[in-house]
């Protein structure tokens, strides 16, 4: 097999979390375009160059493009990786990026087995890497993974044994049409086919909670200048992490800090007041806190309890999806709902608590479910939708079974990647499956 | 002391079986112009329908259109002598469409053999063989029991059920390969000796009923297609009248004898240990594991149109022949039939099939291809079929030229040979359209596309065949090409047309865009748009042609991403894995080794299918193979 044989993949190379830097690799002979597209501008000679990366109009973030050349690279094709902030909101939308522009997610370890493919590491030396790997997760899992994993492939094989009861009911009325049995009713096998999207789409449902389980919650303080948001950052990281003075306006870039909330790990942001501003550096970092806020899945809005609720943050309000409305400085001021005084201590508490119980119900993944935790279970999860979706059209259309089985097919076959009992030998071997995704 | 004068002589191939696979591979050799000897016991026994009276059916049909379109005779003989031809899964598409054929058994097999007469490169021995020549690496020929040798480079047996063969109808047990004809009892220590693997199959027939006494006006008339649609692209009409077959039910009767008869069964007093297909059970198996049905269909044949029997297909049994009474005269319509043949069982050896190459040789014994029953398949089609590769391969062996090898995506029978030389089998092997994932590029519309390119290649299509399918092909692809080409535009006069055929289209469409939709009416549309050159186009296209071009336009999005993925999945069958590789690899496990080296796949996409091989052995293979490659250059 020639180089030529392998498409782009794009993976995290480091692991999903909150961290200072992460690094997002890209292999194969698509690179070079993505990231010419991604920075706009030409292929570099330089090896490592920084960047601002933008995707249809948009930035993404800035960071420091490192490019390596066939064969001269780890996996021996053209490879590119891309050191950006440690937040994995950012990682996965220069990763979508990359997909859109023409790459797949990696399966677990495929940058490995390329590696091993084009002869730059050999069997043990590969295997050795994934004993690394494995013993390195290990150590950081807080959560018992496996167990949500087993969870998972007992529900994907669940929808795949039933899936399988259909083909071979509508096989069996091809190859023994003669036989003189109804072997299934077309409203049987579409019954049973949405029943099936059904299950993919109660599993889909679990990303959100699957997510932040892995990759953490990020928590946006938002609120008009002087409200007291870095003051409630520190007391709630517990050391002066952000600089706190009378003078509006002193946040501008986002401070972020990351504290354990519901027994998962929340990156607390404080964001730059949110004001009219002329100032440009201001102004920037109010963008930037707006944006942090649409991405994040909490938002605190504070509001300064002795100037109440004010024309700008009815507007601010407005853009908001469910924000937790804060009351501040409640030692100089009484408030209407859930108020805090940080300089006394009085309410923060019982606002942690109130975070404690909102993270749990609505991010913790309750005990043994089935949930998927990362991008690649997502999509294979929704790849067996898709097919399942094309399925239904073409019986629904007066399609023959032997039109609507194919995308059955494609719909078990997808669930079997999810389930890692692979039968397309070209996607997975077994001794790289044991490799997280992205090494 | 006296010498014997030895008699000797000089063949380039000699087929040893008259049977369905034998018949096919000595005339596609001699076809392609190999020196040709057909060693049967009993000459009229060649091209003998063993079982049914029928040819073709779901899949098995594709795979005789297969054979027609790479010049075999099946499709030919089936036409010749067939009393009642039928379209089966005509409501399903045409991927899984089987044609199939009720035969008169006595003109099909004199057909099959004044096909095989008329081939001058074909000699047809009556003898048995009682060994095989060989020095342990190559075959030598084969020798006959009056001591005659026949030499030759390249010898394929198709033996059959014959190997060992064992009856059992009730207790009674009788060797031999089928009624009245002996078993080959030695041949199967030839084999041995070469170091093959041999395994026990085991297949039934029911039982066979004289016509005359029974009463057609209780059964219900299964008719077959009003306008009979040939297999051969070669016949222009049927020639034979066509009949009716029947159908009757077993019913709480006969399921009570036989139950109470079970242990006199040889597959339940253990008589018979061999696998049976599970696909074709016997009457007493379908009694045991579907308790709760009522009633078992039964599907009356004609042995043909002179015939005195019949053939009592779904109850095939081993019972003796006093419950074999009862059970048929419990049947509506055989109150009084006359059983003219008791139903027995037949115990055989095979050779487990992943012993040969996928050109259906015997790996490390040159020269020696074995075909049909004997590889453990079931089936008057899938032994053909087989025959004829195996014809081919030994014919380009012989002519020192390239090998065939059919590729999944390509045809049933390339289907069928990776299965067998791949899984093995442990059941008698039966084509199924489930077995080819590539289903959809495999149906019989498309055969003559498919094969008829290779068989003018290697030389094996005659003239007449060859220019009936280059016609087929022009003809197809302009009605295919204009439909693409030719567009309607939603102007008021078109759609006023079109209204009155309760057509509409809003934006300019092709009528080939048309054809996609489930309830467009091809003929009321050429009657009433005035589009000649179209219309000329499908006129020139039979029934079958014109099914051809709407099921590949109707289902082209389809077809075209099954391509695709074939394409993409035929990757790994371009790596070839050296035929001398050694498994013993750092990193494959012992049952690894065992796997592979016992099947020795030829490339890595038959490694891959290997069951129980893993992902990571093949990575492991993948790598080694690479490094070997880069090694040499």
């Amino acid at each position: 097999m020639s180089s030529a044989a392998f498409d782009t993949i794009v993976a995290p190379a480091t692991p999903v979390g909150r961290s200072a830097l992460a690094v997002v690799r890209i292999d194969g002979p698509r690179t070079s375009a993505i990231i010419d597209t991604l920075t706009g501008g030409p292929s570099d000679q330089r090896i490592a160059v920084h960047r601002y990366l933008n995707h249809n109009g948009e930035l993404l973030d800035d960071c420091v493009v490192v490019r390596y050349v066939a064969p001269h690279s780890f996996t021996g094709n053209d490879l590119a990786e891309l050191t950006l902030h440690g937040n994995p909101l950012l990682v996965e939308r220069v990763i979508a990026a990359a997909v859109e522009l023409g790459a797949r997610i990696a399966e677990p370890g495929e940058f490995t087995e390329r590696a091993v493919l084009n002869g730059k590491l050999d069997l043990v030396q590969a295997e050795s890497i994934a004993d690394l790997i494995a013993a390195r997760t290990t150590l950081q899992a807080k959560l018992s993974l496996t167990n949500l994993r087993g969870a998972l492939s007992t529900k994907a094989q669940g929808i795949r044994e039933s899936l399988l009861f259909v083909i071979s009911r509508l096989e069996a009325a091809l190859d023994f049409s003669e036989e003189g049995y109804d072997f299934i009713s077309r409203a049987e096998a579409r019954a049973k086919i949405e029943e099936a999207i059904a299950a993919c789409r109660s599993i889909s449902d679990t990303w959100r909670r699957g997510r932040a389980t892995t990759a953490g919650l990020s928590l946006v303080i938002l609120g008009r200048p002087n409200a007291g948001k870095s003051t409630l950052l520190n007391r709630l990281v517990g050391s002066e992490r952000a600089i706190v003075t009378p003078i509006p306006g002193t946040t501008r870039d986002i401070v972020r800090e990351t504290i354990e909330i519901g027994g998962l790990p929340v990156t607390i942001a404080d964001t730059a007041g949110l004001r009219e501003s002329s100032d440009v550096v201001e102004g920037i970092g109010i963008e930037r806190a707006r944006e942090a806020a649409a991405g994040a899945d909490i938002v605190l809005y504070l509001i300064d309890a002795t100037s109440g609720r004010t024309a700008e943050d009815e507007r601010e309000l407005a853009t908001l999806d469910e924000p937790l409305l804060v009351w501040t400085k409640n030692d100089l001021a009484p408030a209407p709902g859930l108020a805090i005084s940080a300089k006394t201590d009085a309410g923060v508490s019982e606002l942690l608590a109130r975070l404690d119980a909102l993270v749990r119900d609505q991010f913790a993944v309750p005990e043994s479910s089935a949930t998927i935790v990362n991008e690649r279970q997502r999509q294979a999860i929704t790849a067996c939708e898709q097919s399942l979706e094309v399925a239904l059209q073409s019986l629904d259309a007066g399609y023959e079974e032997p039109i609507v089985v194919v995308d059955l097919y494609r719909a078990s076959n997808a669930l079997g990647v999810l389930t890692g009992a692979i039968t397309n030998d070209d996607i997975l071997t077994e001794i790289f499956s044991k490799f997280c995704i992205g090494k | 002391m006296f010498h014997v004068e030895r008699m000797e002589q000089r063949f380039d191939i000699v087929v040893i079986g008259g049977g369905h696979a034998g018949a096919e591979a000595a005339r596609v050799a001699a076809r392609g112009g190999a020196k040709v000897a057909l060693v049967t016991m009993l000459r009229e026994a060649i091209g003998r329908m063993s079982c049914n009276p029928a040819i073709g059916g779901l899949a098995k049909g594709n795979l005789v259109k297969e054979i027609d379109a790479l010049g075999g005779l099946m499709g030919e003989a089936t036409d010749r002598a067939g009393i009642q031809f039928k379209v089966l899964n005509r409501s399903k598409g045409p991927a899984v469409q089987g044609p199939r054929a009720q035969c008169d058994r006595d003109i099909y097999a004199a057909t099959v053999l004044e096909l095989l007469e008329q081939e001058p490169n074909l000699t047809i021995v009556e003898s048995a063989v009682t060994s095989l020549l060989h020095d342990g690496k190559a075959v030598r020929g084969a020798l006959l029991q009056d001591e005659t040798r026949l030499n030759a480079r390249a010898v394929i047996v198709t033996t059959g059920t014959f190997l060992r063969a064992l009856m059992h109808s009730g207790e009674v047990k009788t060797a031999g390969g089928r009624f009245g004809e002996p078993s080959a009892e030695t041949l199967s220590d030839s084999l041995r000796a070469l170091g093959l693997q041999l395994g026990r199959l085991k297949t039934g027939t029911p039982p066979r009923i004289l016509r005359d006494s029974v009463d057609f006006s209780k059964m219900e008339e299964a008719p077959g297609d009003a306008v009979p649609r040939p297999f051969s692209i070669i016949t222009d009409r049927i020639p034979l009248p066509q009949v009716l077959c029947h159908l009757t039910y077993t019913g709480t009767e006969a399921h009570e004898l036989i139950r109470a008869n079970l242990h006199r069964a040889p597959m339940y007093s253990g008589q018979i240990a061999a696998a049976g297909p599970r696909y074709c059970p016997s009457i007493e198996d379908k009694v045991v594991r579907f308790a709760d049905k009522e009633r078992h269909q039964v599907f009356v044949e004609p042995e043909g149109l002179q015939h005195p029997w019949l053939y009592l297909n779904g109850i095939s049994t081993s019972l003796p022949p006093d419950v074999q009474d009862g059970v048929v005269r419990s049947l509506a319509g055989f109150e009084h039939a006359v059983i003219a043949r008791y139903g027995y069982a037949v115990e055989y050896d095979f050779v487990n099939p992943e012993q040969l190459e996928p050109t259906l040789a015997v790996r490390d014994v040159d020269g020696l291809y074995l075909a049909g029953q004997i590889n453990g398949t079931s089936g008057y089609e899938e032994a053909a079929a087989q025959g004829l590769l195996a014809g081919l391969n030994a014919l380009q062996l012989v002519r020192d030229r390239e090998p065939v090898i059919l590729r999944r995506d390509e045809a049933y029978a390339g289907v069928m040979i990776d299965d067998l030389v791949t899984l093995g089998t442990t059941e008698p092997y039966r084509m199924f359209t489930s077995r080819a994932e590539h289903r959809l590029l495999l149906g019989c519309d498309s055969v003559y596309e498919r094969l008829s390119p290779i068989a003018a290649r290697l030389g094996v299509l005659d003239g007449e065949r060859k220019r009936r399918v280059d016609g087929r092909q022009e003809r197809v692809t302009r009605a295919r090409d204009l439909s693409l080409n030719t567009f309607l535009t939603p102007d008021r006069e078109t759609v006023v047309l079109l209204d009155g055929m309760e057509l509409s289209i809003s934006e300019k469409s092709s009528v080939a865009k048309l054809l996609q939709r489930p309830d467009f009416n091809l003929t009321r549309f050429l009657d009433t748009v005035s589009l000649p050159g179209l219309r000329a186009a499908f006129e020139a296209l039979n029934e079958e042609e014109t099914e051809a071009v709407v099921s590949r336009l109707r289902y082209s999005g389809y077809i075209e991403r099954q391509e695709r993925e074939a394409a993409k999945l035929s990757q790994d069958e371009a790596v070839a894995i050296p035929a001398g590789i050694s498994y013993a690899l750092p990193g494959l496990s012992r049952e690894m080794v065992e796997k592979l080296s016992f099947v020795r796949p030829v490339s890595l996409g038959q490694a891959s299918r290997i069951p129980g091989v893993t992902p990571a052995a093949i990575a492991i293979l993948r790598m080694h193979i690479r490094r070997g490659v880069r090694a040499a250059s």
